[in-house]
């Protein structure tokens, strides 16, 4: 793991784990109908781990990305910090509170966004939801009539809320859950995958929403993602979480470098280059007419780039990191193989 | 308290405006609720037609008997109207995951839970309840006293909260369980026995019934101890029955909270 400091050094500690754990019994069916059979009697039983003592913390007004693959132990980790659930093994404390004790003190100050679960009264207007918030939440009517219209100004959400959430699209869906979590001005935000299935449209806007979130309420936010989208508008800070553990906990450009060993340089020549003149500059990863890609060594690049502008009639040149999407792809392929991953 | 007042005024109202949304939903259910009421009445009325007494010496003539009938309406139907829908929702909630959103929320979840959906439509057979109450009472030789008068509203308080702690308890192992349909089926099961006088428990069978749904699981006292007190002289002895009914909805309402509140600490949430 990396010990790269926190984004935000100084601020006070929001959040603190501790070797935390959370492993499920799960009845393992057997197919066919004499194995169902079977079942009825006896059941065979698996220990899974979805989160294996994971350490953690986070300062106030950090935004911090928690990628994994599917079944990594994300959201059960946001449902634990949340205090949905509880855990096996080890220790937690949000604003200073045991989440799973679920007192109302801790509740009232932090909100929970699932991208997948519609939380808003389903047959009746935005409106009405709101309205049940401010009674559970006991906020002042004048504070939530500022709050409501700040952020259904921001969000451009005027003319939706009086609809019935069952007739708006799920982008617009989304934006009305994301007011109503942050009507009671919490400080701390998880947000489980809120962009899925969103057009890019919805994704920037919201995008653009939590960004001001972040910097004008100083909110703390923990997002959970597939989308390298998301982290690369929002997020200082990476976690990777692959089989219930953190294989990686640091900034952005950390990742880069420490999971990749190489850059992609993108040339535009006068013209094809003939058959093997190009590679002693690096690997071409494609040649298209007299557009070729190249993945050129990090420590050689200083010196591969002059090079190529000597020896070539180069019209544009371009040098990128791999892309995120990419490094993370390898981070999860690695750790499904057993390996800590990466390009290295 | 006041603020769990105005929440649940919040969800009685938020239930209204959905329901008048749907109009003719909510007047399909209450004629069905309605309908399913008269074939019940009319069935009783033919009972009446070849016995003047339910149980010979046991007091449960025509009159009293449909006063019965009129308690046991009034008590399920605030249990419909209140608890019941969103015990019903509960098994979707915990299947789905539903209920991450309601733990997240700084109230009490069991109150959350239980009283989040109002089915007004259910409230019809009450009002008839009401009616037919008045009309039985109207009908008796001996009209109930004060007492009486003043213990009714009490005791049927008291089978709602035998009822509501029923739910409570299945909702618990529907947590605990992930799905459980049957156990409401169960729940259907056993308020049946709750919908006839006590008195029909007799013998070697009734007998051991009668125990088991007095003292175990109080499903007898529900609508018995209110009706008895109404449909039937108020004596001495009707405090007992006053007091079982009493010790038995408290009991029942705290053994609920602590069963429910376990089951929530084991809540496991559906997979996102």
């Amino acid at each position: 793991m990396d010990n790269t400091p926190p984004a935000t050094p100084g601020q006070p500690t929001v959040i603190q784990v501790d070797g935390l754990a959370k492993h499920y019994r799960v009845f393992d069916k057997r197919e066919g109908l004499l194995a169902s059979i079977r079942g009825l009697f006896h059941r065979e039983t698996r220990t899974v781990e979805a989160l294996r003592g994971v350490d953690l913390t986070v300062n106030q007004g950090e935004f911090v990305a928690l990628l994994g693959p599917n079944g990594a132990g994300k959201t059960t980790f946001l449902k634990l910090l949340s205090g949905i659930i509880t855990p096996s093994a080890g220790t937690a404390t949000v604003l200073g509170h045991v989440p799973w004790e679920r007192a109302d003190a801790f509740r009232r100050r932090f909100a929970l966004v699932m991208g997948q679960k519609n939380q808003l009264w389903w047959d009746l207007p935005a409106a009405e939801s709101f309205r049940l918030h401010r009674e559970i939440y006991r906020i002042d009517p004048t504070r939530f009539a500022r709050t409501r219209d700040e952020l259904v100004e921001m969000l451009d959400v005027g003319g939706l809320v009086n609809r019935p959430v069952r007739d708006l699209s799920l982008g617009e869906r989304m934006k009305l859950e994301l007011v109503a979590a942050l009507l009671h001005e919490p400080e701390v935000l998880f947000l489980d995958e809120p962009t899925i299935g969103l057009d890019v449209v919805a994704q920037h806007t919201i995008h653009r929403f939590l960004r001001h979130v972040r910097t004008e309420r100083r909110v703390t936010v923990v997002l959970t993602t597939h989308y390298m989208k998301d982290v690369a508008a929002l997020c200082e800070r990476l976690v990777v979480i692959t089989r219930g553990s953190i294989l990686y906990d640091g900034s952005l450009e950390g990742i880069v470098d420490r999971f990749t060993s190489h850059k992609i340089v993108t040339l535009d020549l006068d013209e094809t280059p003939a058959p093997g003149r190009i590679e002693r500059f690096g690997f071409p990863c494609e040649i298209r007419g007299p557009r070729v890609t190249l993945r050129v060594d990090r420590e050689r690049i200083a010196d591969v780039l002059p090079e190529i502008l000597r020896a070539e009639q180069v019209r544009d040149i371009s040098v990128e990191d791999v892309p995120l999407e990419e490094i993370v792809a390898n981070l999860f392929r690695g750790a499904a193989a057993g390996g800590t991953g990466g390009g290295r | 308290m006041g603020r769990y007042l105005g929440i649940f005024l919040t969800f009685a109202r938020a239930c209204l405006v959905r329901d008048m949304t749907f109009r003719a939903n909510f007047l399909l259910e209450c004629v069905t609720s309605l309908g399913w009421m008269s074939m019940n009445l009319a069935f009783y009325l033919l009972v009446f037609t070849f016995t003047a007494e339910i149980g010979r010496g046991t007091g449960w003539t025509r009159e009293p008997f449909f006063a019965f009938v009129a308690t046991g309406l009034i008590v399920n139907s605030i249990v419909q109207a209140f608890f019941m829908p969103s015990a019903e929702e509960l098994t979707e909630l915990v299947r789905t995951g539903g209920l991450d959103a309601v733990l997240v929320q700084p109230l009490d979840a069991q109150f959350l839970l239980s009283l989040h959906r109002v089915d007004y439509s259910s409230l019809a057979n009450g009002l008839v309840g009401v009616g037919l109450l008045g009309w039985a009472v109207s009908r008796f030789a001996e009209p109930p006293g004060p007492v009486a008068w003043l213990l009714y509203p009490l005791l049927v308080l008291c089978g709602v909260a035998i009822l509501y702690a029923l739910i409570i308890m299945l909702a618990a192992a529907t947590i605990l369980l992930g799905r459980n349909q049957s156990l409401y089926d169960f729940w259907f099961y056993l308020t049946n026995f709750s919908r006839y006088p006590a008195e029909i428990y007799s013998g070697p069978w009734g007998g051991p019934i009668r125990a088991l749904c007095t003292f175990v699981i109080p499903i007898l006292l529900v609508v018995n101890v209110p009706a008895r007190v109404i449909a039937q002289p108020f004596t001495a002895g009707s405090w007992g029955g006053v007091a079982a009914a009493l010790a038995a909805a408290a009991a029942m309402l705290v053994v609920s909270r602590v069963v429910f509140q376990a089951a929530l600490a084991k809540y496991r949430s559906a997979s996102s």
